[in-house]
């Protein structure tokens, strides 16, 4: 951008905010930058390319300390010619205060940015990727709501892990039937919900999460529909390896995968921060970025924040649960339609995924650290939408 | 407590241009409060055996003085109160709590009880600017982010890590950033919570908070 064009970019930030301020707020995106490469870039836009961009050590003294707030405008079509218009408001937590330490403070900072989004008149608000697992099971914390519903916008993330799976089942000649998988995180919302859609479909189920009891309940949930279950705190406890393989749970090292799963097992990154990536200790491993959808009418954050918001290789990427939201506001349904853990069903995911896509929001193309995975996309190396990767 | 002398004479500089009766002798009163507040920290240096420094004309004081002055001159009422209640106090308020907070014996309790009573006077403020903006919004934050330009960049200098501009003339080349870490503090945490407060000010005058995040992102560091 040049700096004639920052100028009028930032004057139009700020009289755009009061303008946009007073109209109708169809969505909230609650997210939070996921590194501090990230919050630098976002403080840069802010800054403007007239001021020199802030020193590292800087941004870690100064974005601990801003108040959860709005970032940007946020404005989706639907391919059916509708338009939503929201808000991305950022919670601020400090990328390195993820762990449970920290929790108390980050669910008050989600907690500010609902507020900020009640006072801010959104109709819906979806809480994306950590504010969505720090909240699924403490709605009751959120502030008191007038006209504003929230959604985790887990469900539409498990549509898209479970038509990730099978995109890649079917890239990789792969027969799901014949399949063992294995979910790591398992009892989490996501993770629970990836269980039901999947485990009717496979050979034979793994489970592994933290809390014995939820476990338990799980499994007999899935065996009653006669689903072959086992189920393990410790991933080595398991009595056999896996060949598809959901993290639904960030893991400590992703080492613990290693001996535990096929060689050539597909594995769907699903956890947050996502922290899997092609190795040299898992070299025939096809992993995957699950849970990503992609828009295909249209997205416009002003000030423009393509790139930085959503820093995917292809345009217009967008985590499932934020994109939940969005889907929902196109739709004029402002529904808490994802709320609490353990509710969703293969049902649900349908008419989820239905409402996605007839605003042409689709599974986004599948890619990991390394690039895209579809060897399609690779030969062409360029985006390809998700809409166009099904017609093919 | 070169701030606190700053503050009398700004409301001092504030009564002139009153001219209701009651808002001239509120405004002495708030000036006469500052007086108090820059005795009871001299006091409390005294009992420690610190000579506390202070110099109104020092650099970054006497710009701000000056941009309270020329508010003055402009008989600008309400740009005064956004200077003095909205920026400095923001700055004094969070600096003071959080000392209060850290300082021992009696030092920690004046730190604490002045701060209390610096958030009075902006409650105070805040009811007649609310109803300012309310009157016309777009008019009154262009006001604030004018304002801002001028006095919230001599702060945020005043407020970083380093001093970059030479020494501040109020402390005769004995900074006291180095040493906040003996309290338990430092020069960032200071200025983050200063911003913190200052933007949840502008967050309850009702400034949309997208707008006022880019103001305060581009501060100089």
């Amino acid at each position: 951008m040049t700096v004639a064009g920052a100028f009028i970019a930032n004057a139009t930030i700020a009289s755009l905010g009061r303008r946009e301020w007073t109209r109708d707020v169809d969505f909230a995106l609650v997210g939070h930058q996921e590194s501090w490469r990230a919050a630098a870039d976002v403080l840069a836009v802010l800054r403007g390319p007239e001021h020199t961009p802030l020193p590292d050590d800087e941004i870690k003294d100064i974005l601990p300390w801003i108040p959860p707030r709005a970032v940007c405008h946020v404005e989706v079509g639907s391919t059916n010619g509708a338009k939503a218009r929201g808000l991305y408001i950022d919670s601020f937590i400090p990328p390195d205060r993820l762990e449970a330490a920290n929790t108390l403070d980050n669910v008050a900072r989600v907690r500010g940015a609902a507020a900020y989004a009640i006072k801010a008149g959104a109709k819906i608000v979806s809480l994306g990727g950590f504010s969505s697992i720090l909240m699924e099971g403490n709605f009751d914390q959120l502030p008191e709501r007038h006209d504003t519903v929230f959604t985790t916008g887990n469900t539409l993330t498990v549509g898209f892990i479970v038509q990730g799976i099978r995109k890649m089942c079917a890239l990789e000649g792969r027969n799901l039937r014949n399949s063992t998988l294995l979910i790591v995180g398992a009892t989490g919302d996501v993770g629970s919900g990836c269980a039901r859609c999947l485990a009717p479909g496979v050979k034979r189920v793994l489970l592994s999460a933290r809390n014995v009891e939820r476990l338990r309940r799980l499994a007999a949930e899935l065996q009653a529909d006669g689903v072959q279950v086992e189920i393990a705190t410790d991933l080595q406890q398991f009595s056999t390896e896996a060949d598809m393989v959901i993290c639904a749970a960030s893991l400590a090292s992703p080492s613990l995968l290693l001996g535990r799963i096929a060689p050539s097992a597909i594995i769907c990154d699903a956890g947050y921060p996502k922290n899997l990536s092609p190795s040299a200790q898992m070299p025939g491993a096809k992993i995957f970025f699950g849970g990503l959808g992609q828009i295909t009418g249209g997205l416009r954050f002003a000030p423009d924040f393509h790139g930085i918001l959503n820093r995917h290789p292809f345009p217009d990427v967008v985590h499932g649960c934020l994109l939940e939201g969005m889907a929902l506001a196109l739709e004029r349904r402002f529904e808490p339609f994802s709320h609490g853990r353990g509710f969703i069903t293969q049902e649900r995911v349908e008419e989820m995924e239905t409402i996605a896509a007839r605003h042409g929001i689709y599974l986004a193309p599948l890619y990991n650290a390394d690039g895209p995975v579809d060897p399609l996309l690779e030969r062409m190396n360029q985006p390809v939408s998700g809409k166009e990767w099904y017609a093919r | 407590m070169t701030g606190e002398l700053i503050a009398a004479m700004n409301y001092a500089s504030l009564s002139e241009i009153c001219d209701d009766p009651e808002e001239v002798a509120e405004a002495l009163e708030h000036s006469a409060g500052e007086r108090v507040h820059a005795a009871r920290f001299a006091a409390e240096g005294r009992k420690i055996g610190v000579d506390v420094a202070n110099n109104v004309d020092a650099m970054h004081w006497n710009r701000l003085r000056d941009a309270f002055l020329r508010c003055i001159a402009e008989r600008d009422f309400i740009a005064c109160l956004i200077v003095q209640e909205i920026m400095l106090e923001s700055f004094a308020v969070a600096s003071y709590s959080r000392v209060g907070k850290v300082a021992p014996g009696s030092l920690g309790k004046t730190f604490a009880s002045i701060s209390a009573e610096e958030e009075e006077h902006v409650d105070h403020a805040m009811s007649i600017l609310r109803a300012e903006r309310a009157l016309d919004v777009q008019r009154f934050d262009d006001k604030v982010h004018r304002l801002h330009l001028d006095v919230m960049t001599t702060l945020a200098k005043m407020l970083a890590k380093e001093c970059k501009d030479g020494h501040c003339e109020v402390c005769h080349g004995s900074c006291v950033k180095p040493s906040l870490s003996e309290v338990s503090l430092s020069a960032a945490e200071l200025r983050g919570a200063s911003l913190q407060q200052y933007l949840k000010t502008l967050d309850a005058l009702g400034l949309p908070g997208e707008v006022t995040l880019t103001w305060v992102a581009q501060l100089p560091v």
